[in-house]
């Protein structure tokens, strides 16, 4: 049969078929099973209202089963298989985490869950809050927005041109390196390559000493509320200092380093950096969704709040983190939590640009390179597991917050 | 009206292409082609009506040579085919087996990944003659005959996959131009190789281009120089008992020729760029570098191929050329060759199917592609003289000349080391990591 023909059979079939699922088992309900007829028409009628929605909801149910919680379980099943189908328990994961690669994609991707969610909702509510009294601001806003069209691979792509790297005698066609290659560790290189990221990270720095330390504080006096609210604070801060460690590092090195003046760098191989690299694609696709949807709550910040904290003199920084972060919290939270959902599960990129090698591997990357290189279907199914219980909760939470916003 | 204008263009459009697909390349019965073998095998079959659907790695030009070589198939069967083709076919392929919509006849580069496919029962074998046809018929044919043969589903071995279309993998690459200006000879040993590359430094010139740069398989190149080294440093028995994990990947054979890439690869005045350069360069670009004025490199191993890949307008014999990547003359191995090629298949059962496989027997199924452009074949039936030209001629001969060859083992290899591993440890190594290091990781990443 020809394909044209065939589509349109299953169209009639599929629309047909619902129609008359619905048409036939309400007809059903409301002749057969309970008749709004008869010595208990009151009591039939109320039967069938209480069966009606599970009747309409059935098909969605049924095929949400099949689409969502089949697959779950088809896969936890082979990540107890070794590739002959043979049972090994939870042989697949204890391999799998001694593996190594294993081990750098779960770093890495909790670098990027660090990293990414933060920076893009940071740079989203900072593009909200700047765009939304100039004049030019829709024009700026669809700008940023623009990257949302882009899907990953095309954006990898573009930032692969960006990164690229070619023999120093060659122009470059890479923008950071022709950039690169401007500096000569002159007056014009200790300004912009040491003092101002110096100046920039040592205020993120503090940013986060501070924030850390505003955790921690009630704790120190002796509240803090119950046990699970005293818990998230010393994880927390935990996360915050681990930063705060890792910022310090940066900070003494921008002082130290011996910078390579006038070598093309080859940015997509320089470890650990890279994965920064990585990270700059998404960020930059994501900006423009957390400040869509946070330029819509920002507008929603009530009016007269802002009218009297202005009366009361307060300063335009104060307006914005005491008056309107507080009353966007909650949108904040969900933006956030819908950044972390696809970073979880972050691939494209990372296979367009470097497959995961020079240490950029991660989770979900891993997972394609078992099923499809290595053919380990127990190895990636049990990969696809882990990533599915570091998503879940985040999920979960994600739902929590919206229907919360929503109410 | 617009709709009956769509329509009629529609269907114009598609009786353009139907014709331009029935359109043989070369008309039946002239030239020095073998139309005997054609006109036998359209006698012989005649199954008008049916269809096929093939699925290969050839892509872009590639697919309009293979097109051209499907229109006789068609022609003298009468057999419909639909030849596709994706970037990451490999993936594709087994995504579409494991899904139960395989192609009719597949065709890989991958004789690992054939092999994994027929243990799980997705390959269909093929007659038992066929390996003797092939050990008669292909130049070192019981070697060919191997290639194919893997354990089935119940562990029996049995030829399954046709071997069609070589490449011959052990060529370095050159301007004569160059050469000539320069004053430089062609090597004839690995000595003379070496003592070269150290002229052409003293000279103030750069020898070798080497890119390993692939997208996701960034890495393969390097594999290619270390298959090569294997076979030139250790005996070929060696060098199948690598490849089977039969000797580990960090036995101190396989280390020693690693190293011997990293002779050419981590010196920074060996290669264009220096050795920082080698994994970030595009294997496709890398070539270039022979062509730009003043020249980046003199050199560059890389496989048949590659002209592809070569500037627009570079004329082959006079603007490019190559030699064999020799062979060390100390060592006494003789004249190993390393090559790949492609292998077909058959997924899905039908007299169709059977019938081309038939058909890439006839020598017509091979000088058909021969005679334009890319293509290599250890069938010893074809008239020679229709190779396209004189490069792909001198690959045949460096092909009848070898003493061994051998397929390139990363595609022997199971593929999470020969498509994984491998690579990665290869970029690890370029990057500054040390041979017996990368070795030892690619041993432990190796199935059990």
């Amino acid at each position: 049969m020809h394909p044209a023909l065939q589509a349109l059979f299953v169209i009639v079939i599929g629309v047909g078929g619902c129609v008359f699922y619905f048409y036939a088992s309400n007809l059903f309900l409301d002749k057969v099973l309970y008749p709004a007829r008869g010595p208990n028409a009151g009591r039939n009628t109320n039967r069938a209202n209480m069966i009606r929605p599970w009747l309409f909801l059935f098909p969605a149910m049924a095929l949400l089963c099949l689409y969502l919680a089949y697959p779950v379980f088809a896969t936890a099943w082979l990540s107890i298989l070794d590739r002959e189908g043979n049972f090994v328990g939870l042989g697949n994961y204890t391999r799998m985490f001694a593996e190594p690669k294993f081990v750098e994609s779960l770093q890495n991707n909790i670098l990027w869950l660090i990293v990414v969610p933060a920076a893009a909702t940071a740079f989203g509510l900072l593009a909200a809050q700047l765009t939304d009294r100039i004049k030019w601001g829709n024009f700026a806003k669809s700008l940023i927005f623009m990257p949302m069209a882009i899907s990953f691979v095309g954006a990898s792509v573009i930032f692969k041109l960006i990164y690229d790297s070619r023999d120093a005698n060659l122009s470059q066609i890479g923008l950071i390196n022709a950039v690169w290659l401007k500096f000569d560790g002159g007056v014009g290189s200790f300004l912009m390559l040491r003092l101002v990221p110096f100046v920039l990270i040592g205020c993120l720095f503090l940013a986060i000493v501070w924030a850390g330390w505003a955790l921690l504080r009630p704790l120190l006096q002796g509240q803090g509320g119950a046990a699970l609210v005293k818990a998230g604070r010393v994880l927390g801060a935990l996360v915050a200092a681990f930063l705060a460690y890792e910022l310090a590092i940066w900070l003494f090195g921008i002082v130290t380093n011996e910078l390579p003046y006038g070598q093309p760098q080859v940015w997509l191989q320089k470890r650990y950096w890279n994965n920064f690299f990585l990270m700059a694609v998404l960020v930059w696709i994501q900006t423009g969704f957390a400040m869509v949807i946070l330029s819509a709550a920002l507008r929603g910040v009530p009016e007269d709040t802002i009218e009297a904290a202005t009366i009361d003199g307060a300063n335009p920084f104060q307006i914005f983190f005491k008056i309107k972060v507080p009353q966007v919290m909650g949108t904040i939270v969900v933006v956030w939590t819908t950044i972390t959902i696809t970073v979880l599960k972050v691939f494209d990129i990372v296979l367009a640009m470097t497959n995961g090698q020079w240490e950029t591997q991660v989770l979900a990357n891993y997972m394609y390179d078992k099923l499809f290189r290595s053919l380990d279907w127990g190895m990636g199914s049990a990969s696809a597991m882990i990533i599915m219980l570091l998503v879940t909760p985040i999920l979960i939470w994600n739902v929590v917050n919206a229907r919360k916003e929503m109410r | 009206m617009k709709t009956k204008l769509l329509v009629s263009a529609a269907a114009l459009a598609l009786v353009a292409g139907g014709a331009t697909a029935q359109d043989l390349k070369f008309p039946v019965g002239e030239g020095a082609f073998n139309w005997d073998s054609y006109t036998a095998f359209d006698e012989a079959f005649n199954l008008d009506g049916q269809s096929l659907t093939i699925f290969g790695p050839w892509r872009g030009e590639d697919q309009v040579l293979v097109e051209s070589l499907l229109a006789y198939y068609t022609a003298a069967s009468g057999v419909t085919v639909s030849y596709s083709s994706s970037e990451g076919y490999e993936q594709q392929l087994i995504i579409d087996a494991e899904a139960g919509s395989p192609p009719d006849v597949a065709v890989l580069p991958q004789p690992g990944l054939i092999a994994d496919l027929a243990k799980r029962g997705f390959v269909t074998p093929l007659p038992a003659e066929t390996a003797t046809w092939l050990s008669e018929n292909y130049g070192a044919g019981p070697s060919w005959a191997a290639l194919g043969t893997y354990p089935g589903p119940d562990g029996t071995p049995a030829l399954f996959a046709f071997p069609y279309k070589a490449d011959v993998k052990s060529l370095v690459w050159y301007s004569p131009d160059n050469f000539e200006d320069a004053g430089y000879a062609v090597p004839t040993t690995m000595e003379e190789l070496k003592a070269l590359t150290d002229q052409i430094v003293a000279d103030g010139g750069t020898p070798w281009c080497i890119g390993l740069g692939s997208g996701g398989a960034t890495g393969w190149p390097a594999t290619d120089w270390v298959e090569d080294l294997m076979l030139r440093t250790q005996p070929p028995e060696v060098y199948d008992r690598w490849v089977s994990n039969e000797l580990p990947f960090n036995s101190p054979e396989v280390v020693a020729a690693i190293e011997e890439f990293g002779y050419f690869a981590k010196n920074d005045s060996y290669v264009a760029g220096g050795a920082a350069a080698v994994s970030s360069t595009d294997f496709r670009d890398s070539p270039k570098g022979l062509f730009s004025s003043p020249p980046q490199c003199y050199m560059h191993r890389q496989a048949s191929f590659i002209p592809s890949f070569f500037p627009e307008g570079t004329e082959l014999g006079t603007d490019a050329d190559f030699f064999y990547f020799p062979a060390y003359a100390e060592k006494d191995l003789g004249q190993p060759v390393l090559g790949a090629g492609t292998l077909a298949f058959i997924m899905k059962d039908s007299p169709a199917a059977q019938s081309f496989m038939e058909f890439l027997k006839t020598p017509i199924a091979h000088e058909v592609w021969m005679a334009q452009t890319g293509f290599v074949t250890p069938h010893t039936g074809v008239n020679l003289e229709l190779y396209g030209s004189a490069a792909l001629k001198k690959q045949g001969e460096i092909l009848a000349n070898a003493t061994t060859f051998r397929f390139d083992g990363s595609d022997l290899m199971p593929g999470a080391v020969g498509a994984g591993s491998f690579w990665t440890a290869m970029v690890d190594y370029v990057g500054g990591k040390s041979a017996q290091e990368v070795a030892d990781a690619i041993q432990a990443s190796w199935p059990k």
